[in-house]
């Protein structure tokens, strides 16, 4: 029997993470981006706001490669001649808008040895915020009961399929999770913690958020702030004053121009480098999007 | 993960084709590693171990390795390594002409027994007190049990005493019986099980007179149900059921029908009336929802409701046309079968449930098509008309089920491509987001 490959629920944050691969043998046997919690992608179900979209391809023969924001990282997503469908739907779609996209993993390593994955879509459409917080809970759910399979496989001496299947996890789910512990050897759980908690937090915005993290944890400001180096504690502020400029410049609606978005910046006392970050973090949360190259545009 | 006991069978075969040059042991621990460690194939498994000693790879059997235990109802083609307990060989008619067959009775390591029958002695003559590699034959079931079947396929090859050693004091019945009951919940039944114990209510229930070799008989049939869902069950003898009545039914099979499990009892079965507390009928009648993953453990599953995302639409959803003659999908207005023939329209989705660990196809005939999206046959052949596209139509029914979260109800049975579900019920799930995102806060800072 010949199932159809299920299409996971996960985090751009944690599939971004993946650097595993198992390349399908033979003719027509899957391909699969194991990530760090073990989660085993051949096709993925991923919702968010579509934040960008270029053709790399020519007028006739489109190849669109779009960016998805779920809130905790960027999905890249691939449409060209292979999925007229998914390809012609893309085209539709202006960003800033909430879309779907069921699609499949793909990988690419660089020269330098650099692994990167992207999804090519089959099925591209917009939908609305209650799809959007539908998947963002479904998504969650997924996240944690794969937190709850690794920590159990990390308890284990020798983790096995079986064991993890005799605690109910699913079979696809047990496969991946022994495959993510030896290759990722001590996967770091909680990061992902953190990334279902900002989940959470994007479903419960009024609620402050002073969650009572587990001990080893690293604080809320760390979480967002892991990829900005830097001993600034007041990084958010400076989100929000770069926020309030690029609103400030979009004169004519059609984003804020990166030339001038430095030079203000720079009067404020951030430095290039560190506008590159606050501006990608930005990106990462959704909070903007580049509608051409060179601009950007608040949400 | 394969266990020593699942492993055992191969770690014989593979070294009766190496023909004892090998030590058990070593083939074991080499068969253990290539499926457990590098998690390769079993076939690819023991191909790879004959070829590393100098084996030949195509002298392994082909037909599926069991042991006695491991034996189903139904098996199709089967290799078995056992030993002859005791053989008889007779004369029986079969459509008046007589023919010679042998019957008996077979033991293996574990102990365990099964009846056997050969059809053909020209193809196997099995002597008693004798070791053989049985391949290729096959099961069926007798009063809720299997029988190994030797048929014109057989290939039949004689090994030596020491490579089957029977435990000392073991029964042989003459009816080949063999293995502890097993108590089991509805949602837990699967094709091929037999000797299960099952307590139930009887939510339904009709008997009709069928024709049987020994003349008229009275069966009965009906919808049994506990609190995990409901089953089909047949019943060949009359053990006075009555509907709404909670009864536990012991030594009962199950009989598949495309992986949807049945459940059967006859003259070697027996129903008793346990005076416990059970769901009322009303309450048994309700939604039993089950996930994909778990029906897909089970090959099939009568009336579940399962929850997923529709994540895609299928060909021949939308407006189609059928055949007045035999209900077959017509193609420009012409029947494969009965040719040109006056087409009937009709609605109908065929998408793609997926809830993240698992996918099924789920089948909507036209009225739960037109509930579920509010699009009518009557508007959709308007709007062909207008349009003359039906393709149209099949994009506005993929623009309103795609991406959304729905629950089906239905039955589920197996094929070549997985899972697939007649839905009988079909709706748009909305969740409370808010106070589901909460609850799951309140998990995680209970951790």
């Amino acid at each position: 029997m010949k199932a159809r490959e299920p299409a996971w629920r996960v985090f751009a944050s944690e599939f971004n993470a993946s650097t595993l691969e198992i390349k399908g043998e033979g003719e027509k046997a899957p391909s699969y981006v194991v990530t760090p919690l073990g989660a085993m992608v051949n096709r993925l179900f991923i919702v968010g706001i579509l934040t960008d979209i270029q053709n790399l391809g020519t007028e006739q023969e489109p190849y669109w490669r779009a960016t998805v924001s779920d809130g905790t990282d960027r999905f890249y997503i691939y449409a060209g001649k292979y999925a007229t469908e998914a390809s012609s739907a893309l085209a539709k779609i202006e960003p800033p808008s909430f879309v779907a996209v069921i699609g499949k993993s793909r990988t690419y390593s660089s020269d330098e040895g650099k692994f990167y994955v992207s999804v090519r879509a089959e099925k591209v459409l917009s939908v609305d915020e209650g799809i959007k917080d539908n998947w963002l809970l479904e998504t969650i759910r997924a996240t944690l009961r794969r937190i709850d399979a690794m920590e159990e496989a990390l308890q284990m001496e020798t983790p096995s399929v079986q064991s993890l299947v005799n605690l109910g996890f699913p079979a696809s789910l047990a496969d991946g999770v022994v495959r993510a512990v030896e290759h990722y050897q001590n996967p770091d759980v909680n990061r992902f913690r953190g990334t279902v908690l900002e989940a959470l937090e994007q479903l419960l915005p009024d609620r402050a958020f002073d969650l009572p993290l587990p001990q080893d944890l690293p604080s809320p400001e760390e979480i967002y702030d892991s990829d900005i180096d830097g001993e600034d504690i007041d990084d958010g502020e400076k989100e929000e004053i770069v926020l309030k400029l690029i609103e400030k410049l979009d004169v004519n609606k059609k984003g804020a121009p990166l030339s001038e978005l430095i030079k203000e910046s720079a009067k404020l006392g951030i430095e290039e480098d560190e506008l590159e970050e606050i501006n990608n973090s930005l990106l990462d949360k959704g909070l903007i999007y580049e509608p051409t190259i060179g601009r950007m545009k608040r949400i | 993960m394969m266990n020593k006991e699942e492993l055992a069978p191969h770690v014989k075969e593979i070294a009766r084709v190496l023909e004892g040059r090998v030590k058990e042991e070593d083939i074991e621990r080499d068969l253990d590693n290539y499926l457990n460690v590098y998690r390769m194939s079993l076939e690819a498994s023991r191909r790879h171990i004959v070829r590393k000693y100098g084996g030949d790879p195509n002298a392994l059997t082909k037909g599926e390795r069991k042991t006695l235990a491991q034996l189903g109802l139904n098996e199709g083609s089967v290799d078995i390594l056992a030993r002859v307990m005791s053989s008889t060989t007779r004369e029986i008619t079969v459509s008046g002409t007589p023919k010679t067959i042998q019957s008996g009775v077979l033991a293996d390591d574990a102990g365990t027994t099964v009846k056997f029958t050969v059809w053909d002695l020209t193809k196997a003559d099995l002597q008693p007190n004798t070791n053989y590699l049985i391949r290729y034959a096959y099961t069926r079931e007798w009063n809720g049990q299997p029988e190994l079947h030797l048929g014109n396929r057989v290939v039949v090859e004689e090994r030596p005493d020491d490579e089957v050693v029977v435990p000392e004091g073991i029964s042989i019945p003459s009816s080949g019986g063999r293995s502890a009951p097993q108590t089991v919940k509805v949602s837990g039944l699967q094709d091929n099980m037999y000797n299960v114990t099952l307590t139930g209510r009887i939510l339904s229930l009709k008997n009709r007179e069928v024709d049987t070799p020994s003349g008229k008989k009275m069966m009965f049939s009906g919808i049994l149900g506990d609190e995990t869902g409901r089953v089909e069950f047949t019943a060949w003898e009359d053990f006075n059921l009555r509907e709404g009545e909670v009864v536990t039914i012991s030594n009962g099979y199950v009989k598949g029908w495309k992986g949807i499990p049945r459940l059967s009892f006859g003259e070697k079965a027996e129903v008793t009336r346990p005076k416990i507390d059970f769901p009322s009928a009303e309450e048994l009648s309700k939604e039993a929802v089950r996930t994909i993953e778990d029906i897909e453990r089970t090959g099939g599953a009568f009336d579940v409701s399962v929850h997923g995302t529709i994540v895609d639409i299928k060909k021949g959803t939308g407006l189609i046309f059928r055949c007045p003659e035999c209900n077959r999908v017509v193609l420009k207005g012409v029947c494969q079968v009965h040719g040109k023939v006056q087409q009937i329209p009709d609605l109908r989705v065929r998408a793609i449930l997926d809830d993240g660990f698992a996918a099924m196809t789920v089948v909507m005939r036209k009225e739960v098509s037109e509930n579920l999206t509010g699009i009518t046959l009557k508007e959709a052949l308007e709007e062909a008309r207008e349009t003359m596209d039906i393709e149209t139509i099949s994009q506005r029914f993929e623009e309103r089920l795609l991406a959304k979260p729905v629950m089906v109800r239905g039955t589920v049975m197996s094929d070549d491509y997985g899972l697939s579900m007649t839905a009988s019920e079909a709706r748009f799930v909305t969740l409370d987001v808010k106070s589901e995102a909460e609850a799951l806060l309140r998990k995680i800072e209970v951790i």
